[in-house]
């Protein structure tokens, strides 16, 4: 019975075994990294294209009072950029930019005290808000029968204080 | 013989023992129900007395004039910003009030000086905490004659009859021009004070003063220091920045066809505000040359992202 104390050839079996599960953990480590970036990219673009419209001010009511209060296309504005910036990220996503920014929940709250319906907050200075469900393309999840295409929920707010 | 008669003796115990006839006095009382009690959806905030939900937003003030009647009024938009709002203090022309200084849109003045009349009133926001104040607005609503002014210090003409004192030369030409809708403030019978000069910085040469003014860091901005006189516009000869931060501004002096132009690159501290003061001067013929301070009230604010 010698041959039950031979352990040669086991690391192969070893590795056989164990080298596929060790590359599906690496695949979805890799697709985890890759969705956290493609998440960042995406909520840059929501705040970027809200502090974008909050900077878009009525001139004729600053003249005319002196506060400031959002230019009454302010939430076309928010969304037309948001939309140019997820198109430097179109590779990432599933669908076309504009489709996600026309799909996004864009308001503006031009006055101030305002209430968010969505998100019940109270806003105190004129306030620029996005909230956008954006499909990004998770391939390797995919692969592994999971979801090929993972929804990221964003939401930027922007106000001048 | 001890231990069975013991045992008897338990025995007999426990066999004629009887439920003892103790009784609850109130067993018979019914217990009264109690209402069930809904909890209260919302704690219950006491509001301040005469308070209201405001539909007609404050917009700007309005002199117009219209002859020799001049009239001060307030615009309002209908709006509902979700606020709440009372009033303060309803105050007659040249009456002071407790609330004076506290507008933040002021109070202005009538020709010889006194305060105009109108309404104070105190914007809350009801919060979970209850009903906040915010600001006081000042609701102008006067009207005086102009002319009268000059009426009333002109020398009276040599005639048989006695010349009418100010006053009643005032008050015998108030229906002629006026109906009675509006209070029309009457210059007093003794001599006017010298013709005062208001001065504003507008934002643009021909919108409305302000006395203060939000404006976003980085961004250029003109102010107009403007003057008036009797509430009309008179022509501004110079103008020079004698007090505040100027920002990056390319000069803090010039003529009065030049504006003002700056730009902001810094946030005041919080809570605080660039206060500027601009020393017009006006030259006119029935004045001479004269200066007075503007003094305008600048919030540099900044896009913010929101948690």
């Amino acid at each position: 019975m010698s041959w039950t104390r031979d352990d040669r050839g086991t690391a192969l079996v070893l590795t056989l075994v164990l080298a596929p599960l060790l590359l599906v953990a690496l695949a979805g480590v890799l697709q985890l990294g890759a969705l956290r970036v493609a998440g960042a990219r995406i909520r840059a673009a929501a705040d970027l294209a809200t502090l974008v419209a909050v900077n878009d001010q009525d001139d004729a009511e600053l003249a005319r009072s002196g506060a400031l209060r959002l230019a009454a296309d302010a939430a076309d504005v928010a969304r037309e950029y948001f939309a140019r910036e997820l198109d430097l990220s179109a590779p990432l996503l599933d669908g076309t930019a504009d489709d996600i920014a026309a799909a996004a929940d864009v308001a503006a709250y031009p006055t101030a005290p305002a209430y968010d319906p969505r998100t019940g907050a109270r806003y105190d200075r004129p306030t620029v808000r996005i909230a956008a469900d954006v499909p990004v393309r998770s391939p390797i999840f995919g692969a592994l029968l999971l979801r090929p295409v993972t929804v990221l929920h964003v939401i930027a707010v922007s106000s001048p204080r | 013989m001890k231990r069975r008669s013991a045992a008897a003796t338990l025995a007999l115990l426990v066999l004629m023992s009887s439920p003892a006839f103790a009784w609850v006095p109130f067993r018979e009382d019914v217990e009264p129900p109690v209402p069930a009690r809904e909890p209260d959806p919302a704690p219950f905030v006491a509001p301040p007395p005469g308070i209201y939900y405001v539909t007609d937003t404050y917009v700007a003030d309005v002199v117009t004039s219209s002859g020799p009647l001049t009239t001060y009024s307030t615009t309002t938009v209908h709006e509902s910003t979700g606020s709440y709002a009372r009033v303060l203090d309803t105050v007659g022309t040249g009456a002071s009030s407790a609330f004076d200084g506290s507008a933040f849109n002021g109070r202005r003045t009538l020709g010889d000086g006194r305060s105009v009349a109108g309404t104070y009133y105190e914007n809350y926001a009801l919060t979970d905490g209850g009903f906040v104040p915010i600001s006081v607005v000042f609701f102008q609503d006067d009207a005086e004659l102009a002319r009268l002014l000059a009426v009333a210090t002109r020398p009276p003409a040599v005639t048989a009859s006695p010349p009418p004192t100010p006053s009643q030369a005032a008050r015998s030409a108030a229906p002629a021009c006026c109906s009675a809708s509006r209070p029309v403030s009457m210059p007093a019978s003794t001599p006017p004070p010298a013709r005062p000069i208001r001065p504003g910085v507008s934002l643009l040469p021909v919108s409305a003063p302000l006395s203060s003014v939000e404006v976003l860091r980085g961004r250029t901005v003109t102010l107009w220091p403007r003057a008036f006189v009797d509430d009309r516009e008179v022509p501004v000869l110079t103008w020079a920045l004698v007090a505040g931060d100027a920002g990056e501004a390319r000069a803090v002096s010039g003529p009065g066809g030049a504006a003002f132009r700056t730009s902001w690159p810094r946030l005041a501290p919080p809570g605080a505000a660039y206060d500027l003061v601009f020393r017009i001067e006006i030259d006119l013929p029935d004045t001479g040359r004269r200066t007075a301070d503007a003094r305008i009230s600048v919030i540099v604010r900044s896009p913010a992202l929101e948690n």
